[in-house]
């Protein structure tokens, strides 16, 4: 014989301590910024194959003139810029883009493989016989780019800018459309300044999110410092790092010269915070 | 007498720019120094501190916020220093050609620009000192005869090397005479490392300093720090050589 019946409950559909993770919509799109030698494309390079080794496709915009972020992702530097096959001479007139160039064909045609599921993509890179013809077609490409935004087919990428030295290419480019900023801080007056221009141009007109790191900080003093010299405080520090050198003495991303060292570990910190941040901004 | 510093951003161009302009000033040079970068930092190397470096105007943006579009034509170069121009220590006129502060600032090229000043300046009897923008940007802008001499600023590493060697090759092609700079040397590795690849030029070496890197640190002039520092004494050894430059080169500048 039965016990007397007594009602189950139902399981709940979900656990009702477990909430429902909203899942974040649209392209994950973060700009690097900060002063010449802050350490803009070891971060740069280093967060991007972090996020491509959790499961992102990303794509990693180098549209700084000078050489830096393609060793730092571990592939060798193009020779020629790929972007060249995007352009054309026509009889008469500049260099132009090719018509009919979209996100996907970018992708596809103009990006440079790296480890980890990463796309480089070099914008303007000045040759070894200074700036290439192609540099009249960059603004024509960058619309391109832009247009990536939009495409459905590019909304589970997350895309990396390393920009250029300063506040100027914040002001143009892609950079509007990236939603977080890690600007990168040294424990000098100069790299603060620079962080504090740069940050007021995102937080302001681009109405954007802004992560301060410390970088090339030697101990809790120069992590205050930095602090200290600009007005607020930081997210996280990237040690200053003996490794760092070495890999790009031997011309390594550091990631696969020293995936141990002090600076992978404080990128990979710096991922989580990145994802923490979209998670409640959506 | 006309000179640029170029070099990759944070090789110490600034800081190399700086006080030059303050050792050729005290040594009764009349010294102009322009502030050539968007990113404008050399108040701080001539001792103006973070304060005043962060109010001084850029031409560009001061002209187009009194909503003067034409006000540009009615300026010759020297009026607009004049009207713009602030007094650093020892006599030093510091000048900033344009600040980007906003985004959608315009085009860059038209209008006052870092280029147009530094090519368009009229040395006279004084030494007029342009801080380059970080990359060869700039430089690559200039004509044949716009510039005297241009310092080319390397750092021991890889990177640095390399955007130096891209300087040089820019400057050489503009006829103009180069002084390598081999900044923050620890070692003799590390000249190695610059002589490889920029050996066949005039060479002048900065030793790592730690009274400079406490002036990065504290937002000061090395300068007003202590001058007796290796670093300080190598960058006011180079203001020397720039005086001490064969005079038919100044000649060319003087016409």
């Amino acid at each position: 014989m039965s016990p007397v019946a007594v009602p189950v409950p139902k399981p709940a559909l979900w656990p009702v301590d477990m909430p429902l993770q909203p899942r974040p919509r649209g392209p994950l799109w973060i700009g690097v910024a900060g002063k010449g030698g802050a350490g803009k494309s070891v971060l740069c390079g280093t967060l991007a194959r972090v996020l491509g080794r959790r499961g992102y496709h990303v794509l990693a915009i180098d549209s700084d003139p000078m050489p830096g972020l393609a060793h730092s992702l571990g592939v060798e530097e193009p020779d020629t810029p790929l972007l060249m096959g995007a352009a054309e001479k026509p009889a008469q007139g500049p260099w132009r883009l090719k018509s009919c160039i979209g996100p996907m064909t970018v992708v596809r045609r103009y990006t440079t493989p790296a480890p980890d599921g990463v796309r480089m993509l070099q914008l303007g890179k000045a040759g070894k016989d200074g700036l290439n013809p192609v540099n009249g077609s960059v603004n024509a490409f960058l619309g391109t780019v832009r247009r990536m935004h939009e495409a459905r087919s590019l909304h589970d990428w997350a895309v990396v800018g390393d920009l250029p030295a300063g506040p100027r290419q914040l002001a143009a480019g892609f950079s509007p459309y990236a939603r977080i900023y890690v600007v990168v801080v040294e424990p000098t007056s100069q790299s603060a300044m620079t962080g504090r221009r740069v940050a007021r141009i995102a937080r302001g007109p681009l109405g954007a999110d802004v992560i301060f790191v410390a970088s090339k900080v030697g101990g809790a003093d120069e992590r205050r410092r930095v602090e200290r010299l600009l007005g607020e405080s930081v997210e996280l520090e990237i040690p200053a790092d003996e490794a760092v050198r070495d890999a790009e003495r031997r011309r390594l991303a550091v990631i696969d010269a020293a995936p141990e060292a002090p600076v992978v570990r404080a990128v990979e910190g710096l991922a989580d915070v990145i994802e923490q941040r979209r998670m409640e901004s959506s | 007498m006309k000179i640029a510093v170029a070099g990759k951003g944070g090789a110490g161009k600034t800081t190399i720019s700086g006080t030059i302009a303050r050792a050729l000033a005290r040594s009764g040079h009349a010294v102009m120094a322009v502030d050539a970068d968007v990113n404008p930092m050399l108040g701080i190397s001539l001792g103006l501190g973070m304060d005043r470096t962060e109010r001084l105007a850029g031409i560009r943006q001061e002209l187009s916020e009194s909503a003067a579009e034409d006000a540009i034509h009615e300026h010759t170069i020297d009026g607009l220093i004049e009207r713009f121009g602030e007094d650093a220590p020892d006599g030093v006129r510091v000048v900033v050609a344009s600040r980007v502060d906003m985004p959608d600032h315009g085009c860059l090229c038209c209008g006052v620009s870092a280029d147009r000043l530094l090519r368009e300046i009229e040395a006279g009897g004084r030494t007029v000192l342009g801080d380059l923008e970080a990359g060869i940007g700039v430089l690559t802008r200039m004509e044949v005869g716009s510039l005297d001499v241009v310092l080319v600023v390397a750092n021991p590493t890889p990177k640095s090397i390399e955007v130096a060697r891209r300087a040089v090759e820019a400057a050489v092609a503009r006829e103009t005479k180069v002084l390598v700079v081999a900044n923050r040397v620890t070692s003799a590795d590390d000249l190695d490392a610059i002589r490889s690849v920029l050996g066949e030029h005039e060479m002048a070496v900065v030793p790592e300093d730690a009274v400079i890197a406490r002036a990065d640190a504290e937002g000061r002039a090395p300068i007003d720090l202590d001058e007796t520092s290796p670093g300080v004494r190598a960058i006011v050894e180079i203001s020397e050589w720039l005086v001490a430059r064969p005079r038919e080169k100044y000649a060319a500048s003087q016409r």
